[in-house]
């Protein structure tokens, strides 16, 4: 076992020696972490809201579920979804890819993720936070395009008075 | 340099990355015969081995600074020659080795004939003729002497089917062994 074809260490330290090989600094571990984690972030919050408008505007629309239904996939932003799978499937592979020392369940990290996401959307719904965002808020323009009923009553008194906001409560 | 030999795998690490690079060579030294082993085992060729093991210090030196040094650098290192020869693999769509999908019953009571030393034979001997998925725990524990916990961090795998895994590899070795005697 002890003669090799090729000597390793004289190799390997040659190429450290000559620099032809450099180890990656710190700062790049750090921001890929950070990028990373920067991503999941932003993918619940993006995935939350989503899941919060769909029930909302589920219940905004009223009983007639064939209405309902080609509402929502006319309005579905169908960007989000897409982005939510290239995240997840890049972030999958940058954190297989880079870090490959240390055992990872990406099949219960997805789980987990999507389980969180799902819950919180509920949740926002249960609350009412959704209620709450359509008068006040950064949100609040994001959720009244996923009203019909305020998007019907907006355009009356746009039509009637000339202006939306004065009658609408 | 005698000091750093008393030093653990961890320290040294962390002096390459802080002090001295060149303290990277008694890394290489220390692991250089295990991972060819290790490697040999698995790909069955000893220049694409010898090959394997180097990239992996190489690969291992340009990522260090991403190394945890909470964790054992051993499985971290074992980690990356295990995905270089996969790489391997892959690359050169080689055949494995045979037996890939068979399943045996599970070995009742037959590990209770095969003493430790027994089996350290065995799997010189017959480890090319057993699929790499039951190979490669095998070796790791009876070769490289790592607990289950380092090959199922290793591996990626669950510790009770790194278990699982071990025992069926010695029913199928015991098997195979037979068949060639």
């Amino acid at each position: 076992m002890s003669k090799h074809k090729i000597d390793i260490t004289k190799n390997v330290m040659s190429k450290i020696k000559t620099e032809q090989i450099k180890m990656k600094p710190k700062w790049y571990f750090l921001f890929g972490s950070l990028f990373i984690f920067l991503a999941l972030i932003s993918l619940i919050i993006v995935s939350i809201f989503l899941i919060s408008l769909i029930t909302f505007s589920l219940k905004s629309h009223g009983p007639m579920g064939a209405i309902r239904y080609q509402q929502i996939i006319s309005n579905f932003p169908w960007w989000a979804p897409i982005i939510v799978i290239i995240g997840l499937v890049t972030g999958i592979f940058l954190l297989k890819k880079y870090d490959f020392s240390y055992k990872k369940n990406f099949l219960f990290i997805i789980v987990i993720f999507i389980s969180a996401v799902l819950f919180s959307g509920v949740l926002i719904d249960i609350l009412g936070f959704d209620n709450l965002w359509i008068k006040r808020g950064p949100m609040r323009k994001f959720y009244q395009q996923y009203n019909g009923d305020y998007k019907q009553e907006w355009n009356n008194n746009i039509i009637n008075n000339g202006r939306g906001r004065r009658n609408f409560q | 340099m005698k000091d750093f030999k008393k030093l653990t795998d961890e320290q040294l690490v962390k002096l390459v990355r802080n002090k001295d690079q060149e303290l990277y060579q008694e890394i290489v030294i220390r692991y250089q015969e295990k991972l060819l082993r290790y490697a040999l085992n698995l790909i069955q060729d000893r220049s694409k081995a010898e090959d394997a093991v180097q990239e992996s210090f190489i690969k291992a030196f340009i990522n260090l600074n991403g190394f945890n040094i909470k964790m054992r650098f051993s499985s971290w290192i074992y980690r990356i020659v295990h995905n270089q020869v996969m790489n391997e693999f892959n690359k050169n769509k080689k055949e494995l080795p045979l037996l890939d999908n068979i399943d045996f019953d599970s070995g009742r009571n037959l590990e209770v004939d095969l003493t430790k030393k027994e089996i350290h034979e065995k799997v010189n001997k017959c480890i090319s003729k057993i699929s790499i998925m039951y190979s490669e725990p095998l070796t790791l524990y009876y070769i490289e002497e790592k607990s289950y916990e380092e090959i199922s961090d290793i591996l990626r795998l669950p510790v009770g089917t790194v278990g699982t895994r071990i025992n069926r590899a010695k029913v199928i070795m015991k098997k195979i062994c037979q068949n060639i005697k």
